[in-house]
Order: structure tokens, then sequence, then C-alpha cells
């Protein structure tokens, strides 16, 4: 009997899981709202807000942006881009904040052919026929850190300890720093992980500082990536300090305080908009972004994962026109039509970087899209490299 | 309700699920995808935590090793999905075995509390074990294949996944019902009892664990290739944690509450996650656990046992046949009357300083009853603790049958023919009068956990119900078999007792205060069946009493202690003159 | 490893096990009286550092909705049980600890907002708000059950604790904290420096083991506490109200918590849900103590505190395996020396 009042409440539900209609141009969103991957999640949500605030509308049709929290869990990020895809017949999906959940959505995009653009830095695995269905926007790990690299090569270190997240930023990170030290970049001389609530890199420093690296290269995010430089600084270590674009935001500053002055980081272009030149590529999409963040988040930007987002949308605008003169929204043609035209992005500026997308490489941009900073005075001040 | 009725509505409940691809949309059968693996999980939890009182938090992790070891054999090594389901079994179970091993004698919440500790201890490994891809995760798994048939859609998949699912909860309902089964039902509420029919309980511990974390295993493979892609995080012990609560609000004593609980949470979230943004559409995704949490709580403040038991209290009962009379079990031939079956020889026993049992030698001869008796704190209880094993001795002999068994473990003296009784009545109040007594067969039958999950214990199980219901009519408790133990008044639960040690077919009937809390009505039938029983069975039986009258009139010899030491022994008359004896219950006036 | 090296790493162990010292001798002391694991702890520690750290930017802390909501859901729950029990002799007194209080108390910290006080003052309007938290929560979601069976408890507090993540990540947001140092001091021992926070920390864990002990061996209050821990129904018939015991034992945690929140704020960035594993490490200290000794507690939770310093420095990544993994065989020794009674397992 029992059976039976499973097979009930079973039906009871699923069938509540209605069917959507389709109409508009449809664009699912995924980031983590909660989580641990909350802290970037948030800045990715704001960074979409502000560009649907940008643009809403794309030859003629009004565009619907459906968002959903993850909370940093890639099953619920399969579970989310499914429902996307599924119920809500989205033409596009954008996501996410932590790169396993990425990952995760570009398996669901591969399966469901659904064009996907993916804002967290990650390897974009093509779908079993060879195809691919996914973008990644932001700067491969290998870049940002290559970009750093060469500037402390440009700078003298011979010798660079690492200290980063045990996750996958970390990992990341660290891989990177071995490319470049495979391609005569610094030596790394240390591989020390640390979790984002621990309360000590006392331990790890001090391994650090026993190998006496030249400088430091901080492979953890946010604002706890402040830890290992404090604790540096406090147990005397003197060499300078070196980092990618996850170090900034807000509170890194603050709670970075004294020791984090004057580390220089390789960061998208959007970090120091109004300090770039007349003439650069960001400059001026990157005003309007600042202002369309600014009008819907009541602040202004103060990280790079938000420009992530815009540019994303930037990218499926772009390629929304063209897609538009092939097929109607909704269909899976339209769907085809889209991915082919992102894969075919030509020369696109976006507040990070120039993007160029080929069929054959889910990555489409260059040394362009990195510039240094150095936190000046609790500022990041905009290093213009002479090459 | 018959049972007809019965298999008709489960045969239309699968009938069901087999057709509802067709009639639901895709992402319903995502969702139905989900709930089925998530079910898989529970239904472990089921089996040892509803079943085995045993709280887990860890399944997750025994989820991830399996989804790790598919992972890396399929998409890292190429190997079949196949040869990864297997691996992930083989791995899963020795990983089971091992933890289950160290961790299982740990008592109550301490045992849950470990399960925490290993479960974050797996789950840091998953992201720190070099060539598993680290906190990335390993992606690109490829899909299940049948021959040449990928289940690469939802749809696809949904199949296996159910039928894994409907499978492994008629293996457990079949189990449950089954010898060692049982076994696993009674675990719940202590080790005494079920030592004392000859259970290695810490066996069935280890094995029911193990169980459950294959489970987890299967649902974990078929986790890995739906989603074509493993990290830690779905590992995490606060994972392991939802699992429980799907366990929880389905009914974690009922397989079913498996299916329900996983049901209930995953649409919950699915609708929470839709209804949340129109309410509160600045701060959904941090609300969506908080609402959560908060109807967890709520729930389990105002029905902890789950939905499933709530909503059968509304359906029709199933009928329930009594067993059939088959062939007996075969019996032991008792001893000829007479000669010697228990001897203890200066037996001692200390707690700390103070000896409880002090060289006392006496001997039990078959076809006898013989009462050991004394005032409180005599150390009759303790004498009786070293006769069935339940307490070491610190010295001496306890000889039964021509075998040494001072010192053996009290289910190995209950499998040489002893059976007891409890002062403090034990038994599984939530289990009928007739499983009960079942539980008493346990030594006397074979059928191991594949037997009983097969369903090929049948012949043997009609057997051993039919020596539980002769037993319950002997001793006068055969008119309602499928009462719940719990409901009988204490005078009738003692006498359940007795029936469930008299279906292990003992030489020598150990009886613990058996006349204890009964009105003189109960105690006369007591005496009466107690008498029959050596007299038409020879029937040897040890009394431990406190009621002087009970024992008087009822038995050949008694043996009186005090202070832990014998002070007399012989027939009652003799035993009733003896000086000692009358200082010993009066205080020294006369 | 260099005899120098050992040395910072031991210092710096025994500050974070000091601080792991103050949390699980709170676990242990709401443990004892009301037998449940208070797996929040964490999360208000946290909560206290988030708090400290909003209100020296001069910013409102969320701590402040927090507390008026749970205090308006409290008095609710308590007024709905006053009048179905018609005693309404008691409703004053339950406005007044329910309501008026907790919310005098947010109300002070939200009139006050935007004025920077000075560090003390801040500390003190910190553990003031925090205070009534636990017992609040004791009120809303203990309270209803206390009589279920430790694993219910704890299945409770488990989703007790993700309900506090949530509402910590709404109230103040995802970004971590880190509060101004009380003290800037460095001492040199020889070759290696301590810093006057490292100091602090211990002599602040030594001052409330010490206060925890006087107030357990000196005070009537705390004598009732102890028997409510030994017997709950012995201690009801000697007139003592277990209800009464568990909101004192809440009291006593949430300044534990508090505390040990303050004192981490400035050598650690606080998030939202930095509470989780702060406190499962800590917790893993009053196992060691069987969550019943106060004296063996606070030494495993020093211990843990080493561990974990030498294991970050031995292999960082595994560190959390080794903490964890050390609990198994703590638990099993815990296990063979604890005298436990079988009816402990009937449910």
């Amino acid at each position: 009997m029992r059976k039976l009042a499973l097979a009930m409440s079973a039906l009871a539900g699923l069938s509540l899981a209605a069917t959507a209609a389709y109409a508009d141009i449809k664009v699912g969103f995924v980031t983590s709202l909660s989580g641990a991957g909350a802290s970037i999640g948030i800045p990715y949500s704001e960074g979409i807000k502000a560009a649907y605030e940008f643009q809403s509308e794309v030859g003629g049709e009004k565009i619907q942006l459906i968002q959903l929290d993850d909370g940093s869990d890639p099953s619920a990020a399969t579970r989310a881009a499914r429902k996307l895809v599924e119920e809500e017949g989205v033409d596009l999906l954008i996501g996410t904040a932590t790169a396993p959940s990425t990952i995760a959505m570009i398996a669901v995009a591969n399966e469901l052919k659904v064009p996907m653009i993916a804002v967290s830095p990650i390897n974009v695995a093509p779908a079993e026929g060879g195809e691919r269905w996914g973008i990644a926007v932001p700067q491969t790990p290998q870049l940002m850190v290559k970009v750093i690299a060469d500037h402390m090569k440009k700078e003298g270190v011979k010798s660079v300890g690492f200290i980063g997240y045990s996750d996958a930023w970390g990992d990341f990170v660290y891989n990177g720093a071995k490319d470049a030290e495979a391609e005569g970049g610094p030596k790394v001389t240390t591989n020390e992980r640390y979790a984002r609530t621990d309360t000590s890199v006392t331990g790890q420093v001090l391994k650090v500082i026993a190998t006496q690296p030249d400088a430091f290269i901080n492979g953890g995010s946010g604002t706890q990536g402040a830890l290992p430089l404090l604790e540096l600084r406090k147990r005397g270590f003197t060499g300078d300090f070196y980092g990618t674009p996850s170090l900034l935001n807000a509170d890194f500053i603050r709670v970075g305080g004294k020791a984090a002055e004057g580390v220089e980081v390789s960061a998208g272009p959007v970090i120091v908009t109004d300090q770039l030149p007349d003439g650069h590529f960001a400059k001026e999409i990157g005003l309007k972004f600042h202002e369309a963040y600014k009008k819907v988040n009541g602040k202004d930007v103060a990280d790079g994962f938000s420009g992530y987002s815009f540019d994303g949308w930037l990218i499926f605008l772009n390629a929304a026109e063209t897609a538009l003169e092939k097929a109607e929204p909704g269909t899976p043609e339209f769907r085809m039509a889209l991915n082919d035209a992102i894969f075919s992005t030509k020369e696109l500026a976006g507040v990070h970087a120039v993007y160029n997308f080929t069929p054959e490489s889910s990555y489409g941009v260059d040394e362009r899209s990195l510039v240094i900073v150095k936190l000046v005075d609790g500022k990041w001040v905009y290093q213009p490299e002479s090459n | 309700m018959s049972r007809l009725q019965l298999r008709l509505v489960a045969i239309a409940a699968v009938l069901l699920v087999a057709a509802a691809p067709l009639f639901l949309d895709p992402f319903s059968v995502t969702l139905a995808n989900y709930i089925g693996i998530y079910a898989l999980v529970a239904l472990g939890l089921v089996l040892i935590t509803g079943v085995g009182g045993m709280v887990s938090f860890g399944q997750a992790s025994f989820m991830g090793i399996a989804a790790y070891s598919t992972a890396w054999a399929s998409a890292l090594m190429d190997y079949s999905p196949w040869f990864g389901l297997l691996l992930a079994l083989v791995l899963t179970g020795l990983v089971a075995t091992i933890l289950g091993a160290v961790t299982l004698r740990l008592q109550g919440h301490f045992l849950s509390l470990s399960t925490i500790a290993w479960g974050l201890a797996i789950y840091f490994l998953f992201g720190n074990v070099d060539g598993l891809g680290h906190f990335n995760g390993i992606p690109s798994i490829p899909p299940i294949t049948i021959g040449s048939f990928a289940l690469i859609s939802s749809e696809r998949i949904y199949y296996l996944i159910w039928a894994v699912l409907i499978a492994a909860m008629l293996l457990s309902h079949n189990l449950l019902n089954s010898r060692e089964g049982r076994a696993m039902r009674a675990l719940r509420g202590g080790d005494a009892m079920v030592e004392s029919v000859g259970v290695n309980a810490f066996r069935i511990k280890l094995i029911t664990f193990v169980i459950s974390a294959l489970l987890a295993a299967l649902s974990g493979w078929l986790y890995a290739h739906m989603g074509r892609f493993v990290s830690p995080t779905p590992f995490d012990v606060t994972r392991g944690i939802e699992y429980l609560m799907m366990a929880m609000v389905g009914g974690s004593g009922y397989l079913l509450g498996a299916v329900v609980g996983a049901a209930l949470i995953t649409l919950l979230k699915d609708w929470v996650q839709d209804f949340l943004p129109l309410v509160a559409p600045n701060a959904a995704g941090q609300l969506e656990i908080v609402v959560f949490s908060a109807l967890f709580i709520l729930f389990l403040q105002y029905a902890r046992d789950g939905i499933v038991p709530f909503v059968a209290k509304f359906l029709p009962q199933v009928r329930r046949e009594r067993p059939r009379a088959v062939e007996p079990l075969p019996r032991r031939t008792q001893p000829e009357p007479g000669q010697t079956l228990l001897k203890v020889d200066n037996a001692k026993r200390a707690f700390g300083g103070l000896m409880a049992v002090n060289d006392v030698s006496f001997e039990v001869r078959s076809g006898e009853i013989l009462g050991l008796i004394g005032p409180n704190g005599a150390g009759k209880s303790t004498m009786f603790n070293l006769i069935t094993g339940a307490l070491p001795a610190t010295g001496g002999k306890v000889v039964f049958t021509s075998s040494d068994i001072t010192n053996e473990p009290q289910r190995l003296i209950a499998r040489a023919g002893v059976a007891r009784t409890f002062q403090h009545v034990k038994l599984r109040p939530k289990m009928t009068l007739l499983d009960n007594v079942l539980l008493g067969t346990y030594a006397r039958t074979q059928s191991g956990f594949f037997k009983g999950a097969l369903g090929l214990d049948r012949a043997e199980e009609e057997q051993a119900r039919h020596e539980a219901m002769m037993q319950l009519e002997r001793v006068g408790l055969g008119d309602r078999p499928f009462e719940l133990a719990g409901n009988l008044p204490l005078g009738n639960q003692r006498i359940l007792e007795i029936a469930r040690a008299l279906a292990a077919d003992p030489i020598l009937l150990v009886l613990d205060e058996p006349a204890a809390g009964l009105r003189r009505q109960e105690k006369l039938a007591l005496a009466k069946l107690l008498r029959s029983l050596r007299d038409d069975e020879n029937l040897t039986i040890l009394l431990v009493e406190h009621d002087m009258e009970f024992v008087m009139g009822l038995v050949n010899r008694i043996v009186v202690m005090e202070f832990g030491s014998k002070i007399s022994e012989g027939e009652p008359s003799t035993v009733r003159n003896d000086a000692r004896v009358q200082e010993a219950y009066l205080g020294g006036v006369a | 490893m260099t005899p120098d090296i050992a040395a910072i790493l031991a210092l710096d162990g025994i500050a974070t096990g000091a601080i792991y010292v103050l949390m699980a001798l709170g676990f242990v002391l709401i443990f004892a009286v009301t037998r449940v694991v208070f797996v929040p702890f964490g999360d208000i520690a946290a909560f206290t550092a988030l708090t400290l750290a909003a209100l020296e930017l001069g910013r409102l802390p969320g701590t402040v909705g927090l507390v008026i909501g749970l205090a308006v859901l409290a008095t609710l729950m308590e007024l709905y049980s006053i009048l179905r029990a018609g005693s309404y002799e008691r409703i004053p007194r339950a406005l007044l600890f329910y309501l008026v209080l907790p919310v005098a108390i947010a109300g002070l910290v939200w009139i006050t907002s935007g004025t920077l006080w000075p560090m003390p003052f801040r500390i003190a309007l910190a553990l003031l708000l925090i205070l009534p938290v636990a017992p609040l929560l004791d009120r809303i979601v203990y309270r209803p059950i206390a009589d279920a069976s430790v694993l219910l408890l704890l299945t409770v507090s488990v989703a007790l604790h993700f309900a506090l993540v949530g509402l910590g990540l709404l109230f103040f947001g995802p970004d971590g904290a880190r509060t101004e140092s009380l003290t800037d001091a460095m001492f040199m021992l020889g070759n290696i420096p301590i810093s006057g926070q490292t100091i602090l920390i211990v002599v602040a864990a030594a001052i409330f083991c010490g206060l925890l002990y006087l107030f357990f061996d000196f005070t009537l209050l705390g004598k009732a506490l102890h028997a409510t821990a030994l017997n709950r129904t012995g201690a009801r018939l000697m007139g003592i109200r277990p209800e009464r015991s568990g909101t004192i034992a809440y009291l006593a945690g949430s300044v534990l918590a508090g505390v040990s929140g303050i004192l981490i704020a400035p050598v650690n960035t606080i998030f939202y849900d930095s509470g989780f594993l702060l406190g499962l490490k800590a917790f893993v200290g009053a196992i060691i103590g069987g969550l019943i000794s106060f004296p063996v507690t606070a030494i495993g939770s020093i211990f843990v505190g080493l561990l974990e310093s030498f294991a970050s420095f031995q292999s960082s990544a595994f560190k959390e395996v080794i903490v964890f993994s050390v609990l198994i065989p703590v638990l099993l020794w815990r296990s063979y020396t604890f005298q436990h009674t079988e009816e402990d397992m009937d449910e």
C-alpha cells in the first residue's frame, strides 16, 4: 500500500513542472548567491544586472533574463542548467562562479546542445562528437599568471614562493606558475595551500620563507587572499608580492592594509578604466559599464568578476544579431546559429579584453586583456608597460 | 487488504514509474533522475539509521568514492563504465569495511560524530589526491552503454536509475523480512539481547554498514555517469546531512521513506527556487537555505517519524496470514535427566575492590529446576551474567555440557544451548510478537544475507515462523501474533521473553527474576508453564529469583547466596530451615 | 624543521588552540546542561567578529536585524504557550526577557550606529548584541523538543546551522572582515617573536576557564547547572527548572562564543560561513573531553590547535584530513573509557 502513496506523491510533484511557452530570446544565468563561491558569485550577478541595464533587447527582440542560484554546488548547477533549458527553454546559458560548477554546466550544454558562455576560467570540454558549445570569457589562468610572470622576469625576479587556496583556483594559479617556470619564468619554490576558512597560515609562510624566494605569488582570492601577505610581512619577508586578478576586491585592500601595499597583479583593464589612455579598447565600453553598474547596484565597480558577466553579455548580443537573421528564438536552429555566431566573434572589444573566437577554440582573449596594476596608497594604479 | 491486492498496487506503481517519461516533460524526468539517485543513498540510510539505529552523516563520501572510482576508470583510463561500477563497488566496500571495523564499536552519538570526522577527511582527500583532477574535478565522463546503446539523455538513464532503485528496494524488503534482517532490526536498542540469541551483533552492524555504503556507491556511479562530471563539492559532509534529512523526512524506519523523502526534498527545493524570487527578488539565493532549514526544523519538531508512517495510518492495513503448519525445525536431543549439565567452579568476579561473586561453586543437573536466591545485593545477577557470558569472570570456571564456557562470548554460549531472559525486559517494542520470538530461532537457522535478499530462504523461514508460532501458543500468547510487543503489559512481556528463549530450543533455560512485577494469577500461570517444560520436555531451568514463595513451590533444589558467597544449597525444605538463610533474609532477628 | 620554526609553530598552535578552548568549553557547557550538540556555536562566534567589524566601519551590523527578528519570533512562541497554559501572570516576565531586553540592546546599537566608539565600547556593544542570539534560538528551536534524543537534537542543530549560514550571508554579505588589532605589541623570546595578540588570546582563554571553574564550583547557579547536567529529572525534583538552566547555559555559551569571535577577528579574516570549520575543530577538542570534562576539553583543544599548526607546515593540503582523522582514534579511546548505558540507545 505504501508504494501507491509514493507513486501519487511523485506524480503530483512532477506534474507541477510545466512546459514553458517560447517567446522572446531567453537567457539563463546561473551564479552562486550562497555557499563558498558567493563572494565571487554575487559580483557576477551584479555584473549581469548592469549588462541587462546596458542593453536588454537585440535586433528588436526583447531579451528575458532568468537567474538561478547554484549554492556553489556543481550538482545544483547541473540541475539549474537543465531546468533553464528543459523547463524555461533558454537559448543561451551563462554561468557560474566556481570552476567545478561551470564545468558541470558545460556538460549539460554539450548534451542539450545549447550555447554556453562560461564566466569562470575553465578548460572547456567539447561534446562527444567534438563540436563545441561553450566558450570561456575570462583570461585563462595560464595567461593571468604568464603576464604577471613576464612582468616579474622583467623586474629581475628569479624565484617565487607560492601559497594558494586548497581548491580549484589554487590549482589553476599553481599550474600557471609552473607553466611560466617551464618557459623560463621565475622558479616556483613552494606549493603550499590553505583553506578559505583557515585561521592561520603560519606553517605555510614559514615554509615559503625557508626557501628564500625573491618574491611571492598569491594563489588565493578576494579578502582571504590577504592572509598570506599579512603573515609573510609579520614574519619578516621583504620580497615583492605578485598576484592574479582574483585578489581584486575592496575588502582585500582594507584587510591587507599596509602589508598589501605595493602588491602587483595582472588584471583586466576594467579595474582601472578611468586611468586608461584614451583610445584604449576598454576605455569607452568600460565607462558605459561603470555607469550602468552604478545605476543598478548603487556602488562603484570594485572587482573584475562583474566585468566578465558584462563581457559575456556583449558577446551574446553581438552573436544574437547574426543568429536572428537565420532562425527564430526558442528553436534548435536558433541555438545552433547563435553558437556558430559566438564562435565566429571577431575583434569584439569588451571591458576586459578584445574577443576573437574560432570554431577550434573556446578561448578568445590575448595578452591585451591583462594590464599590470599596483596597489598604491590603497588604490589600484595602472602600470603602463613599455614593451 | 490482502497480499494479492498489495502486489497489484506494487505492480501498478512500477508500471507507472515505467510509463512516467512518456507523459512527463523533460525537466521532470531530470528531477526524477535526481530523486532516484538520492533515494538510493537514502535507502542505505534507512537500513543503517532507521533500521540499525546507527546515524551516519558520511554517506555522501561513499557516494564520492564510487563516483571518483568510475570517473577515474572511464574518463581518465578509458575503461568501460561497467568496469567503473565494479571498481566503485569493490573500493567502496573495502573502505566501508575498514571504517566500519574501526568505528562501529563506538556507541550512540560518538558513532555519528565519527561519521562526520571521516566524512570530512574523505572529502578533503578527493580534492588533494594527485591524479583525480584536484578541486577542478574530472570532466568528460563517458555515458553508460548497454551494448551499443548509450544512455546519454535524461529519458534513457531514467530507466536504469529507477530499475536499480526498485531492485534495491525489493532486495532490501526481502532482506528485512529474513533471518539476518530481523537481527538488523533488533540492533536498535542495544547489543545484549541480540547477542543472547546467538547473533554476532558487530558482524550484523558491519554488514549493514557495508550494504548502506554499497547503495551509496551505486548512487555515486549513476551520478557520475548522469552528470558526466565529478568534483569534490557534491560529496561534502553537508550533502551527507542532506541525505539524512531525506531519510528522516520520508520516515527513516521505512524503505519507502527513502523515496518519499528524496522526492519531497528535491521537489521542495525546486519549488523554493521558483517561489522565493517572487517574494524576495534580491535575496532569493540566501533565503533558499534559510527557508529550507526552517521547514526541516519545523518538521522535526512536529512530525519526527516522517511522512510514510503518518500517511500509512490512513491507509488500509495489510492482512497478515498466520504461519502455516510445516515440518518443524530439527530439535536437539535433551540430555538424560540427572546428569551434571552446568558446573560452576569457584567463580569469582570483582568490581574494583568489591567481590560481587566470591568463590561460588554449584552445579545444575539436567531435568531439574534450580533456584538461585538471595537478598538484594547478594550477587545473584552477577553470577547470572557470568554464566551467560554477559560479564567476564575474574577467576574460576564455568563448564556447560563438559565444555569450558568461562569468558566465552555470549553468543557462543547461547549457541551451545543456553537461552536466557532479562531482569529488565529486553524486547523490541516496535516489532511484532511473532518477530520477537522469531529472533530466538536465529541460532537454529542458516540463511545468510544473500539468501535472505534474494528470497531463497522461504522454506526455512516458513519452518522458523511455524516454530515461533508454536512457542507463542505454548506460552499463551498465540491469539495476536501481529500485535506490537510494546503494547503488551509487563507480565506478558516477561512471558514473551520466555517464548523467545524457548524458540532457541535450549538445553538450559536461564531466567532472571521472571516473576518480578507479575500479579498472583500470572505467577501461577508462569509456574505451571515452567513445571510443564521440566516434566514434559526434560528442559533444565536455572531460575534467579527474589520471590521466595514462587521459588519454594516450583524448584527441585535451591542455591542461596549472600554478600557474594554461597551460604546454603539443597532441597527447598532443607534450605528453608537453614539458620544462616533465615538470618540472611530476616536480618539476624531469628 | 628547525627549533625556531617549531617554536613559532607551537606558539601559533597554542594561540589557535586557546580560541578553540573557549569554543569547546561552550560546546561542553551547553551539551552538559541541555544535551544539545550546539553546532551553530561557531556561527555565533563568526557573527560576533562580523558585528565588531561593522561597528569599526561605523556601519549598522546585520546582527541588529537578526536579534530583533529572533526576539519577535521567540516572544510570539512564548506568548502562545503561555496563553495555552492559561498562566497569564508569566506574561510580563516573558515580554521583558524575550522582547524588551533584546530589542533594547539592538535599539541601542541602532541609535548609536554611525558614531565611532573607542575600541572597548565597540567590543562591549558587539558582545551585548550577540548575547541574546543563542538563548533566543534555544527558545525557538530547542525548547519545543527538549525531550528528544541526542541524535534528533544533533540533526536539528545541523539544520539550524544551515539556516544561520543563510541568514549570515543575508545580513553580513559575502565578504570577509578583519578587525583592528587589539594590540600591536611585540615581544622577543630569544629569537622568537611573540605578538601581544597571541598573549592576549591565551590570557583571555585562561581567564574564562578560571571564571567558568569558579562559577561551577562556588555559585549556587553554577551548582544548579551542574545538577541539571547530571540528572535532569533529579534537578527538576529539586526545584531547578531545566529550561532556566538551559537559558543560562546558552547565555554563558554566548559569552564564550562572543569572546572567541572577538579574539579571532583581528588575526583572521572571518566570513559569514567561517564558523562551521572553526566550530568543528573546537568540537574535536570537546570530544576529546568526552563532552563532559572541562579540563580535558581544554587540553584537547590546545592539542587540536598544535596539530593543525604543525600539519599546515608539514603538509598544508592534507591539514584538514589529518585533523579530522585524528578524531577517530580519539573517539575510539573515548568510547572504551566512557561508561555508557544500553538504555541510551532506545528510541
